[in-house]
């Protein structure tokens, strides 16, 4: 008896907790992510040249974008004029580098790439639609005229900001 | 066997990605509990596991540097975490303020490669 009353008790308690709401709350701010989905490689197809080229051997980076709210902020891409770090070099470098609009989560991103801003070695974006955009930045660097790169380890970086309108 | 291969690949490439945020995007400055001093309340999440150290900047509307006080220039971040910092501006400083940011600090290579700095910039909202 006792023990029937018990489980009935239980019964009723454990219905009861399930008209109890439990509300999750959450909040969708205006922000913008930096995703550093991969970083670039040089590859070495020549004796005078680093290269993130895929048919150089190298990989290219990869910088995913996303933000929020759309026409918030603006993005900027920084491809390296100089190595931050290298065997010591005597001769001067010659840089090249690109910012390019890759894959984009809304169709209508696409335009990105016609309205970029280029100027010296900074690509600007601005980011008029909310979501990702993924753009990729290639760099180059060719030594001297064609004299050989002393062997060791090259890094150089690129540069990518998220600047609020 | 499609939804297998995705959660790899899902897992791949989710275990690869490495974000940097911070809010909000147009911090107000308030009155400081220092006089002739006005603070910005931010928040930075570091979800980059390349990066533990973070530089906080102030500049003008055309990238010049402005003076400011915080808990510390570079601040260290751990991965996965968040981070409240205040950023104090001095009130003659402030209508000239325009951007408070934070930059990655990216450790030295021993690679062949592209390292990624990242910078955030958020725009300080002027009272009309």
């Amino acid at each position: 008896m006792i023990k029937k009353l018990a489980t009935t008790i239980l019964l009723m308690s454990a219905t009861s907790a399930l008209a109890v709401d439990s509300p999750i709350q959450g909040q969708v701010q205006s922000k913008c992510s930096v995703w550093t989905e991969t970083g670039g490689v040089y590859g070495h197809p020549l004796p005078y040249k680093l290269s993130t080229l895929p048919a150089d051997g190298g990989v290219k980076a990869s910088i995913r974008i996303d933000v929020a709210q759309a026409d918030y902020y603006k993005a900027k891409f920084t491809h390296p004029n100089s190595f931050s770090s290298s065997p010591t070099l005597n001769d001067a470098v010659a840089w090249t580098g690109s910012t390019i609009v890759g894959q984009v989560s809304v169709a209508a991103m696409s335009a990105y790439e016609a309205a970029k801003v280029t100027y010296n070695n900074v690509t600007e974006f601005n980011l008029t639609l909310a979501g990702s955009t993924w753009f990729t930045v290639s760099s180059t660097a060719q030594y001297g005229s064609t004299k050989s790169l002393p062997a060791g380890n090259y890094t150089a970086i690129i540069k990518a900001e998220c600047i609020a309108k | 066997m499609y939804s297998k291969v995705t959660l790899i690949l899902s897992f791949i490439f989710c275990t690869s990605l490495y974000a940097h945020e911070m809010t909000p995007t147009y911090p107000k400055l308030v009155s400081s509990y220092i006089e002739g001093v006005s603070v910005a309340k931010m928040k930075l999440f570091n979800r980059r596991d390349d990066v533990e150290y973070y530089e906080i900047g102030v500049f003008t509307e055309d990238w010049k540097s402005i003076p400011f006080a915080s808990t510390s220039k570079v601040v260290k971040v751990k991965h996965n975490k968040r981070k409240l910092f205040e950023v104090y501006i001095r009130s003659r400083d402030i209508a000239r303020a325009v951007y408070i940011c934070t930059e990655s600090k990216v450790l030295k290579s021993t690679e062949q490669v592209t390292l990624i700095s990242s910078r955030i910039c958020s725009k300080i909202k002027q009272d009309q």
